[in-house]
């Protein structure tokens, strides 16, 4: 081994110019208008190497739609506002400052000058009207592009002057500054010739050579190997400076491996190999936490995250459809007390201590403690009661035979099966300890796992189910990108999709008060409005509400600035502000 | 040479029923590449419509079939949906670190499997015997996801391999020797796995097939005649007790894309399995069936060269075929 | 010779009965859940207390200890012993899935709980959901091994036997099969059904789908000893004697085959039980909250459980017993056959 280390440094040392070192960040030059952080402080050098559960599909910001993707588009790209995932409000990235007109349609916003792309090329309007045209070209179905159509109309961008840019809403939109966060400003010059091409999609797909991707995020991509690794290396134009005035990132080098499954991004990272690790599951916090005290590594409970998991029940219109056994069962969910009896029974506590290892939250609205701007306080808390289902079900007309099993009023005996995805060991827990306490009721219930699509295409296509645990939520803490679970014509109106309008009155109520603020600019005004409409779901219970897990993550003991949060990206999102604890630097021939 | 022509002709057709029922079968199963984006309140069913008629996915099934056969024969196998790049050098660079993988694997496997069968099965009852035998049966019922984790486990925790991926992140530094070293340290956890959990069906078939054929009257006479042991197991014993071990060759070597999925996403090793297995879950068609028509390949690849060496290594077959031709 | 077959035939049918009359051994109903003992390890048996050595064993139950930090860790409640009595009432239970009976074979006194083998994730006794669990998993690895082989020595004896375009279009049919991707058409079946599958339908579905994707690989191996066999000196005798082709494929092929199908069968037996791990992935395997070797397994696919829980490893090791028990039987099996032969 040392002789092999020696060799290393050797061959390290004469080839050292061969293979390029991480580029050292660009002195800052005279009219380039950069960000300061003043809070944040560390050193150059070193690099991090983080585990993914799979690879990357593409590099490109506008079509790429899984997760793993965005985890390293996210590192490479820029946007014009940001959400900071710790204070979960909006600061100024790309745009300095911006104005919004008095009726809230209009944003005008101010960039910063002297930009340039990790390739060295300038930043101005240009590339930013370039960027939302693409995003709202309709031949290429970005998912982003949704987000851009309000009311059916899209935002108009227009160019005032280089440095200037300007957005008309089709009408009033609350908080709409956070829709600027996630859309990356795409370098025109690299791009516009695919665009024009027509092969828009096919664009910085994986094997495009480093040299044809450029962003202003805070790394550039270096090197790819298929199956292996995706190296990112620091961007020297970097628009962020840190307390010292020193261009950020700290790193060096930011390095991705594929690693697999999530058991083998635990054992890496417990091994050392990796840094940074999230989304950890209660088992596999609690393994890392026993290993804590021998390396020193930096495991944080960051509390209940945004999502909510739940138990649906399918109130869908079936007619059509050859579905009468699930329509014969329709009569008990769109039975309010039925629910209701549901929901008493419902052993939260349980779910909390051996679903999420007491690392979780128990939920009785959308809202969860997480979410500390928006949720409602006053929502009723009832602990488990057997004896208050019993009774809103006998007022409802049911009753018990012999055996002890639930009849309907109409005699028939109450059986239903509750799918859930089977590759998600938590919410297949929470169905099954819903199935035994639901046992106690004298109702037969069955847990059907189904592979995931599957389970998609009877939630949303086939309605062939019963009821179904699934889980929403976690993208942002503002109440807006829900609105298409709540509005009655909403896409994600999962109780009963397909509706053109409210099917009964609270319904439309909660509907009005979602429209409602969603053109609110006033916090106060929209939390009131809000807050009745969580009143308004956890009263009528479209959902049966269950929990939600803590947001897990860890970092090993040379992670400096490591501050996870409950948005995702939970652990990158500083990525910029990231740096390697000790004395040197390992990597000969980087300085 | 006829024998090789039929052997063609059935080959295309099984390539050209593996495709129409790989599409058939994707059908079958519910569910689409875009359907995940359905879960987002934020996404719009336009736009998931409007990239399923981008990528066809809304043509009926014998359009697409129709389509993607007439683009392989020009050797294009479509588009991966979730890369947005082609089929083929997909499949290719990963089928490359798949062989290297399962190649070594059959080769070791075989090594170590072939005499160990045989020795056990002239030396029955023994230590060895015993031993082997639990062994087998304790690989054979784990299944060979949990032997992967545990093994993974304690590779990644003695720190003694490397672990994940096929090389280190130095490895632009390193000499073509050392390049070489690193691979191997990475290859050997993978093969391991694979190795241990082949080798135990396949020592079981030839200890039973050599047992059976020590038993028969004409190896019980040539050893009172005296011929010797090592006469007695290459001209009478082995080509005799060939046939099952030649049946499972064939299909080692017919899964040799194929059959180290598991092991590969367990252990990060960049192979088809990843790929494949994604590809599988998350619907993306083309790439699934490319994967499935370049594993047929070798399927068929496989049996063709068990069947060629059960023609040339049994004597009795190798007769028959001669008096009837 | 003789005392150790008849030793492995005593274990192999004691472990079927012990299995097949699960619920008089087990002390609990498998599905019952203590909420509050989730992940505890096996009840310590104690012979001996403060008043010297007992021939009965006691227990004491398990309490979570203060530290939040870590939810289960668990010590012994040494304020109170429940002794280990015999043939109690409990939990009722089908025997042979008609007679109701209360008998269990041993068990506590109520509010004690005496688990042999720890309990999961739910607090469920693991002893018990092993010994239930078996039931329906070695019948259903049986009754596929079954198939599997049935259908694939069938078809393999055709192939070989006859040659020619049959055995090129059979052995055709299998590369096919082997190259499907039948992750699609499970899917593709699961769909199809009724979303609740009772167990018994559960467990014709486990043994069908395995033995109809199985019977591919023994159809080859058998074709292969067929092709050697037929040609053998003493067939072509017995056809010069006139028989007829059933005649020899009953009394020369088809013992020819025997050695492979043994040898197949140990090792397809565990592998097929074991195929219910991948199978539950699609929906097609055992449900919740009703326990079977297969789904059980599915949880120490989990490095966190394999690593903190050692205990869980329990169905791992009856299914390793069954097959130590299965192939040492198939050993015995290969040894009458060659003191038949020769």
């Amino acid at each position: 081994m040392k002789v092999f280390a020696r060799q290393t440094l050797l061959v390290c040392l004469f080839a050292g110019s061969c293979f390029a070192a991480a580029p050292a960040p660009d002195p800052a030059k005279p009219g380039e208008e950069l960000f300061r952080l003043s809070d944040v402080s560390g050193h150059y050098g070193g690099h991090l190497t983080i585990g993914q559960r799979s690879e990357p599909k593409t590099l490109n910001p506008v079509t790429s739609t899984d997760a793993v993707s965005r985890e390293v588009i996210g590192r490479l790209m820029g946007d014009l506002i940001e959400i900071n995932r710790s204070s979960q409000q909006t600061e100024p990235a790309l745009a300095k400052s911006w104005k919004i007109s008095p009726d809230g349609r209009t944003f005008t916003l101010q960039l910063r000058k002297g930009i340039r792309f990790s390739d060295g090329h300038p930043f101005d309007a240009e590339d930013v009207v370039f960027s939302f045209t693409v995003y709202m070209d309709e031949a290429i179905d970005s998912p982003q592009r949704d987000l851009l159509i309000i009311d059916g109309k899209p935002i108009q961008v227009t160019k005032l002057d280089q440095y200037t840019v300007r957005f008309a809403l089709p009408r009033p939109y609350a908080a709409a500054e956070r829709l600027f966060d996630g859309l990356a400003m795409l370098p025109k010059h690299l791009l516009e010739k695919p665009y024009r091409e027509g092969h828009f999609a096919q664009a910085w797909s994986l094997n495009t050579p480093s040299a044809g991707i450029a962003g202003l995020g805070p790394f550039r991509l270096k090197q790819y190997l298929p199956g292996q690794r995706i190296v990112l290396e620091r961007n020297p134009y970097y628009w962020k400076v840190d307390r010292e005035n020193q261009r950020l990132p700290y790193l060096d080098e930011l390095v991705f491996f594929f690693v697999g499954t999530e058991d083998a991004q635990v054992m890496r990272f417990e091994a050392g190999e990796t840094d940074v690790i999230s989304r950890l599951s209660s088992e596999n916090y609690n393994l890392l936490a026993r290993e804590k005290s021998r390396d020193g590594s930096q495991l944080a409970d960051m509390g209940p995250s945004l999502e909510y998991n739940f138990l649906l029940f399918n109130l869908n219109d079936l007619g059509g459809k050859k579905l009468d056994e699930v329509a014969g069962k329709q009569v008990w969910f769109r039975d309010l007390k039925f629910r209701q009896a549901i929901s008493a029974a419902v052993d939260r506590e349980s779910i909390v201590r051996l679903v999420y290892g007491t690392r979780g939250a128990p939920l009785w609205g959308n809202v969860g403690p997480g979410n500390k701007l928006w949720i409602n306080q006053s929502i009723p808390h009832p602990p488990q009661s057997l004896e208050t289902s019993r009774q809103l079900l006998k007022s409802a007309g049911y009753s018990w035979n012999s055996s002890g099993q639930l009849l309907d009023p109409a005699h028939k005996l109450v059986e239903f099966s509750i799918i859930t995805s089977s590759s998600n060991t938590q919410r297949m827990k929470m169905a099954t300890l819903l199935q035994d306490d639901l046992s106690h009721l004298g109702m037969q219930v069955h847990v059907v796992p189904l592979e995931f699509r599957a389970l998609i295409d009877r939630v949303f296509q086939s309605f062939d189910y019963d009821a179904a645990v699934m889980g929403l939520g976690g993208g942002d803490a503002d109440p807006n990108p829900e609105m298409n679970v709540w509005a009655a014509t909403g896409t994600s109106h999962l109780w009963h999709l397909g509706e053109t309008q409210p099917a009964n009155n609270w319904e439309r109520e909660l509907d009005q008060l979602m429209q409602q603020q969603m053109v609110t600019l006033d916090y106060a005004k929209r939390k009131q409005l809000y807050d009745r409409a969580q009143g308004i779901i956890a009263e009528n219970l479209p959902f049966i509400f269950l929990g939600t897990p803590n947001i897990l993550a860890g970092a090993s003991a040379r992670v400096g600035n490591f501050h996870p949060a409950i948005l995702d990206p939970y652990t990158l999102w500083n990525a910029d502000e990231l740096y390697v604890r000790g004395p040197a630097t390992e990597r000969a021939g980087t300085r | 040479m006829s024998y090789l022509l039929r052997r063609l002709v059935r080959a295309i057709l099984l390539l050209l029923g593996v495709s129409a029922l790989c599409f058939v079968f994707t059908e079958m199963a519910p569910g689409s590449f875009f359907d995940e984006m359905r879960l987002n309140p934020q996404i719009s069913p336009e736009t998931i419509a409007g990239l399923r008629a981008q990528y066809g996915l809304d043509q009926p099934l014998a359009v697409r079939y129709g389509r993607w056969m007439k683009s392989a024969l020009h050797a294009d196998l479509g588009y991966s949906i979730a890369y947005n790049a082609p089929v083929a050098p997909l499949l290719l660079s990963r089928a490359k670190n798949t062989l290297l993988l399962s190649g070594t694997a059959l080769l070791l496997t075989w090594i170590i499997s072939l005499p160990l069968g045989v020795w056990t099965a002239s030396r029955r009852g023994g230590l060895l015997d015993k031993t082997v035998t639990l062994l087998t049966s304790f690989l054979v019922s784990v299944p060979e996801l949990v032997i992967a984790v545990a093994l993974l486990a304690v590779a990644v925790r003695s720190h003694l391999l490397r672990v994940g991926g096929m090389t280190s992140s130095d490895v632009e530094s390193l000499s073509a020797f050392q390049r070489a070293q690193d691979i191997a340290l990475h290859l050997a956890l993978p093969v391991f796995i694979l190795v241990l959990c082949e080798t135990a069906v396949i020592v079981r078939h030839v200890r039973a097939s050599v047992l059976e054929v020590l038993g028969t009257p004409f190896v019980q006479a040539a050893r009172r005649y005296g011929v010797s042991r090592t006469r007695l197991l290459f001209r009478h014993v082995l080509p005799v007790a060939a046939s099952p071990a030649i049946s499972l060759l064939g299909f080692s070597l017919a899964g040799l894309l194929s059959g180290s999925l598991m092991v590969e996403v367990v252990c990060g090793w960049p192979g088809m399995g990843p790929l494949i297995l994604e590809a599988t879950l998350s619907r993306d068609l083309y790439l699934v069936v490319g994967g499935i028509m370049l594993s047929a390949l070798f399927m068929i690849g496989g049996n063709l060269i068990a069947d060629i060496m059960l023609f040339t290594v049994d004597p009795r077959i190798r007769k028959a075929a001669a008096d009837a031709s | 010779m003789r005392a150790k077959t008849a030793f492995l035939l005593a274990a192999l049918i004691g472990v079927h009965l012990i299995l097949l009359f699960g619920g008089f051994f087990a002390p609990y109903d498998p599905t019952s859940q203590n909420r509050e003992l989730p992940y505890a390890p096996p009840t310590r048996l104690h012979f001996r207390d403060g008043a010297g050595l007992h021939l009965r064993p006691f227990v004491y139950n398990w309490t979570t200890s203060v530290e939040s930090d870590a939810p289960d860790t668990y010590k012994e409640d040494l304020s109170h012993s429940y002794p280990v009595r015999f043939f109690v009432t409990g939990a009722s239970y089908k025997l042979l899935g008609v007679y109701e009976s209360h008998l269990h074979l041993f068990g506590i006194r109520e509010s004690g709980r005496i688990f042999l083998f720890g309990t999961d994730g739910y607090g469920r006794d693991e002893f018990s959901r092993v010994l239930f669990g078996g039931q329906i998993s070695v019948a259903a690895g049986l009754t596929a091994t079954f198939i599997a082989l049935l259908a694939g020595s069938l078809l393999g004896i055709i192939a070989g036997y006859y040659g020619g375009l049959v055995d090129e279009s059979l052995m055709a049919v299998t590369e096919l099969f082997l190259s499907l991707p039948w992750l699609y058409f499970l899917l593709g079946v699961r769909a199809f059904l009724p979303l609740h599958l009772s167990t018994l339908r559960t467990f014709f579905l486990l043994a069908g789908v395995i033995g109809l994707i199985g019977w591919a690989r023994p159809a080859r191996l058998v074709r292969g000893i067929v092709l050697s066999s037929r040609n053998r000196n003493y067939v072509l005798a017995a056809r010069g004697f006139g028989a007829s082709d059933l005649y020899i494929l009953r009394r020369h092929i088809l013992p020819a085959t025997f050695s492979v199908l043994l040898t197949q069968a140990s090792l397809l037996v565990p592998r097929y039980i074991a195929a219910e791990v991948t199978l539950s992935f699609f929906g097609l395997g055992v449900n919740e909250p009703v326990p079977s070797w297969g789904n059980m397994l599915t949880t120490l696919q989990q490095y966190s459980v394999l690593t903190s829980y050692a205990w869980l490893l329990a169905p791992a090791a009856a299914l390793v017993v069954t097959s130590v028990l299965y192939s040492a039987l198939a050993d015995v099996f290969h040894s009458q056959l060659e003191s038949l032969t020769t």
